[in-house]
């Protein structure tokens, strides 16, 4: 009987003593909160990415606001091309390391990490070091290489891709960011989050044989929108892209965008990487044919950005 | 008096240290394993032959001079599965049906002798195909490749499945693509061959189809350690007659056939009584000891099958040699009609009708076509390592000289640009090994655009996806209508690897193939643009 109290006291103050006081100190917080409006965009320059990271979830009023408790949360970067992070072919490591250790404190069930490569999966993985990274930071680095991991979704608000196969962490996941890198596209003119759910996909030989720029539009109107996207501009490929062939592709920005709106990103994406090269937002169809699904908007002017330069 | 015999032990156990790797090394699908056990594979005699490689010859020669087949039983995979097969079917059968089931035959020796000296001319012609037909090794390499290799897949997916509903993803679903049906329908000629064989007649797949057989025969049958009876020791049970997988042994006038003895020991551990001893006995040395015994059937048949052999070894030559023209005929034959295109399915890639057929693509290191076609054994090695899974085998869609020979396909994958395990593990030399400088600047073929077909003409719409995959940017975009962007090739800068046609959406005949190079050629590497700082201080929104 003694020993039955003794474990029970146990366990009731080992409950206290894990007890912490988040949800008091997230109300508090919301309070001043309220006062200061969170924005719908936040634009970061000048720090390391996970310094970025942090102050544009900061902003937006912490990562608890997207990843709730016990959530299955998949992550989904671009790792298309075997190149090494210098290369700016794929997002950056240091990124997703730094995110995937911020939904799992925010108390994410599991974050799985996959892309649909272009290039041999493995080495993709491997020298993008996004795999290790995703290890590092106790995620879940999942295989995309097989049509077996794609179930047949239906997207009825999609004007030329009606349904479409979708990796199926993402069919299952409560909730998901999507993490694109800002690039040149040769195709789509610009790769940035929209582009990067050309990924999510298995068959994309349907989106080139059928308009790329409207199938680009389609699959960002899949009713499971991102929670968050995250645009790594740390290093720029300007040209050459999407793979890029040297350093010479590269420019160094340390900046990132962080946003829910899908539409308003790419732009303000398009934006930054006109400061590099020019390119017309006319070129880039697929962003005004989101627009046109009512996915976001392109104007700038009508919603609140906060800007940080560190 | 029994003694212990650990020849036979050793035997097996060597067996087994040359075939477990090898064939590892042909069903890890995931390169798990290190490369480097392809050099296992440098012992195989018929690749070394074709390549050229003198030292490995001269040694195996020395080998079989010295101690006899021991090739057959050790280092030939095709022989060692063979007395796997053996194995398997001896379990569970009482001895009589089972180990013991062979008997003495006499040695074909006409049809062994006319194969190895069909196989060597047509091969001196350059015509190699029938060292790809009947090498052993390459048999094996293709019943590993099209026939264990997906049995493993299909387990490695089943057991991918069970882990991923537990969120473990360190085995991963696999999709079988390497198996072509010409390389599936040879496989499992050669297999059920095996069988057959092995069940009715034990080596005689050894000792009458196979060159590199009948070839170390013309050696082992002089070799100095060699089987033999004691005829002392010998009660004449015949134990070691039914035991012989070669049926070599004529327990009645207590005679082996060395030229086809392979060096099992079976028939050693199969004698009670000590009757058979592997022993050093020259030939000359056997004539002189024997001379004065009182019993000479031994000597007088071993001499006579020597003579015998020999001298139909040489009559084959010349019967042959007299049927060259009509050879060289057919040879011709083959030739015009692949010329025309009216032989040989055109299941191929699209190249337009009435068109010449383009030649295949032959790997990288290959350095032309001709030389490629008499060197490769079709072993499939380089198609079950290729990481890219671009390696395919042909069937007869490239003339009946390329059959099952490998050609880059870039069906759904391309060469990839940094990539040389083929010619890394290519054990004939047909794939030269390369440097990554030399694999990037290698010109298998060239991309050829056909603008007509292209998605941005025919439909007005963004693709791209061609220059997209181009390690080199030899596929670029230029302006066309509007925003639009087409693509445009710079033949100086494309290697043929394949990134734009494997990609290219246009069905059913893609709008970007590769054309091959008969003769491979060199590319200067892309130029190395200077890097430019660029100061970026505003967001721009």
């Amino acid at each position: 009987m003694k020993r039955r109290d003794f474990l029970k006291t146990s366990v009731v103050a080992g409950a206290a003593l894990s007890l912490n006081f988040d949800g008091l100190q997230a109300a508090l917080k919301s309070n001043t909160v309220t006062v200061e409006q969170v924005p719908d965009m936040v634009a970061v320059m000048g720090g390391e990415p996970e310094v970025m990271l942090d102050k544009a979830l900061e902003a937006l009023g912490g990562i608890g606001k997207y990843i709730k408790k016990g959530q299955k949360v998949v992550i989904k970067p671009n790792i298309g091309w075997d190149r090494t992070p210098e290369l700016a072919g794929n997002t950056n490591p240091e990124l997703i390391k730094a995110l995937v250790k911020r939904c799992l404190a925010a108390g994410a069930e599991k974050v799985t990490v996959f892309d649909h490569t272009c290039d041999n999966w493995q080495k993709c993985y491997e020298t993008s070091g996004i795999a290790a990274a995703v290890k590092e930071a106790g995620g879940i680095i999942m295989p995309g290489n097989d049509e077996k991991y794609y179930k047949e979704v239906s997207i009825p608000g999609g004007v030329t891709l009606k349904d479409a196969k979708i990796h199926e962490a993402l069919v299952e996941a409560d909730a998901w960011i999507n993490v694109p890198i800002l690039k040149n596209h040769g195709g789509a003119k610009l790769s940035c989050a929209m582009k990067n759910l050309m990924g999510i996909v298995w068959d994309r030989r349907f989106f080139h044989q059928n308009d790329l720029q409207q199938c680009i539009a389609d699959i960002c109107a899949w009713q499971k929108k991102p929670v968050l996207n995250i645009v790594d501009a740390y290093r720029m490929m300007h040209q050459n892209g999407p793979q890029g062939k040297s350093a010479a592709d590269v420019a160094m920005l340390k900046s990132m965008i962080v946003s829910p709106d899908i539409i308003a990103i790419d732009t303000a994406a398009l934006k930054l990487f006109n400061q590099v090269k020019e390119l017309d937002m006319e070129a880039v169809g697929h962003i005004g044919k989101g627009e046109a699904l009512k996915l976001g908007t392109t104007n700038l002017d009508k919603i609140k950005i906060k800007r940080i330069k560190i | 008096m029994k003694r212990t015999n650990y020849l036979k032990g050793l035997r097996v156990l060597l067996a087994i240290l040359f075939f477990v790797p090898i064939l590892l090394f042909f069903v890890d699908f995931a390169g798990a394993l290190p490369s480097g056990i392809h050099k296992l594979l440098h012992a195989q005699l018929m690749p070394a032959i074709l390549g050229g490689m003198v030292g490995i010859i001269v040694f195996q020669f020395l080998l079989a001079l010295l101690f006899g087949r021991i090739y057959c039983s050790v280092i030939c995979s095709a022989g060692v599965l063979q007395d796997i097969i053996n194995r398997i079917f001896c379990i569970g059968k009482k001895k009589k049906k089972g180990v013991r089931r062979f008997k003495y035959h006499k040695p074909a020796n006409w049809v062994r002798y006319s194969i190895l000296a069909l196989t060597v001319i047509l091969a001196v012609l350059g015509f190699s195909e029938l060292c790809l037909l009947l090498d052993p090794y390459s048999n094996f390499g293709r019943i590993a490749t099209n026939l264990f290799r997906p049995v493993v897949m299909w387990s490695n997916n089943i057991l991918a499945d069970l882990l991923m509903k537990v969120d473990n993803y360190s085995l991963y679903h696999v999709t079988i693509s390497t198996v072509s049906t010409a390389g599936l329908i040879a496989a499992i000629i050669a297999l059920v061959l095996f069988i057959v064989l092995v069940i009715f007649r034990g080596r005689l797949f050894c000792n009458t189809l196979c060159p590199v057989g009948a070839l170390l025969s013309l050696i082992s049958r002089y070799s100095f350690f060699r089987i033999s009876f004691d005829k002392e020791a010998c009660t004449h049970c015949g134990n070691c007659e039914h035991t012989c997988k070669a049926e070599a042994i004529d327990s009645k006038n207590l005679t082996i056939d060395t030229s086809r003895c392979v060096d099992c020991f079976n028939c050693v551990s199969s004698c009670a009584k000590g009757g058979l001893q592997y022993r050093y006995q020259p030939v000359a040395l056997k004539k002189e000891k024997a001379q004065p015994a009182v019993n000479a059937t031994d000597t007088m048949s071993i001499g006579q099958t020597g003579a015998n052999s020999r001298r139909s070894f040489l009559a084959t030559g010349v019967t042959v040699a007299a049927s060259l023209p009509v050879i060289s005929a057919i040879a011709d034959e083959v030739e015009t009609c692949k010329g025309d295109g009216s032989c040989g399915n055109h299941k191929g890639k699209g190249k337009g009708h009435g068109q010449k057929k383009w030649p295949p693509l032959t790997p990288p290191g290959s350095i032309s076509l001709e030389r490629f076609k008499d060197k490769c054994t079709g072993c499939h090695l380089c198609v079950v390592r290729c990481p890219s899974q671009v390696l395919r085998p042909t069937g007869l869609e490239y003339g009946f000289d390329y059959m099952l020979k490998p050609r880059l396909a870039y069906i759904s994958s391309y060469c990839n640009y940094e990539c040389t395990v083929c010619a890394d593990v290519c054990p004939t030399g047909a794939i030269k090994p390369l440097t990554k400088e030399e694999k990037m600047t290698t010109q298998v073929g060239i991309a050829t655009f056909f603008i007509n077909r292209c998605i941005v003409k025919t439909e007005g719409n963004d693709c791209g996806a061609c220059s997209e995959h181009c390690p080199t940017q030899a596929v670029h975009m230029v302006p066309y209508e509007g925003t639009l962007t087409i693509p445009h090739v710079d033949p100086d800068l494309c290697i043929g690897c394949g990134g734009c046609e494997s990609i290219c959406p246009v069905r059913p005949m893609r709008a970007i193939i590769v054309k091959s190079n008969e003769v491979h050629k060199f590319v200067e590497k892309p130029k190395e643009e200077e890097v430019k700082e660029v100061e970026v201080d505003d967001f721009g929104f």
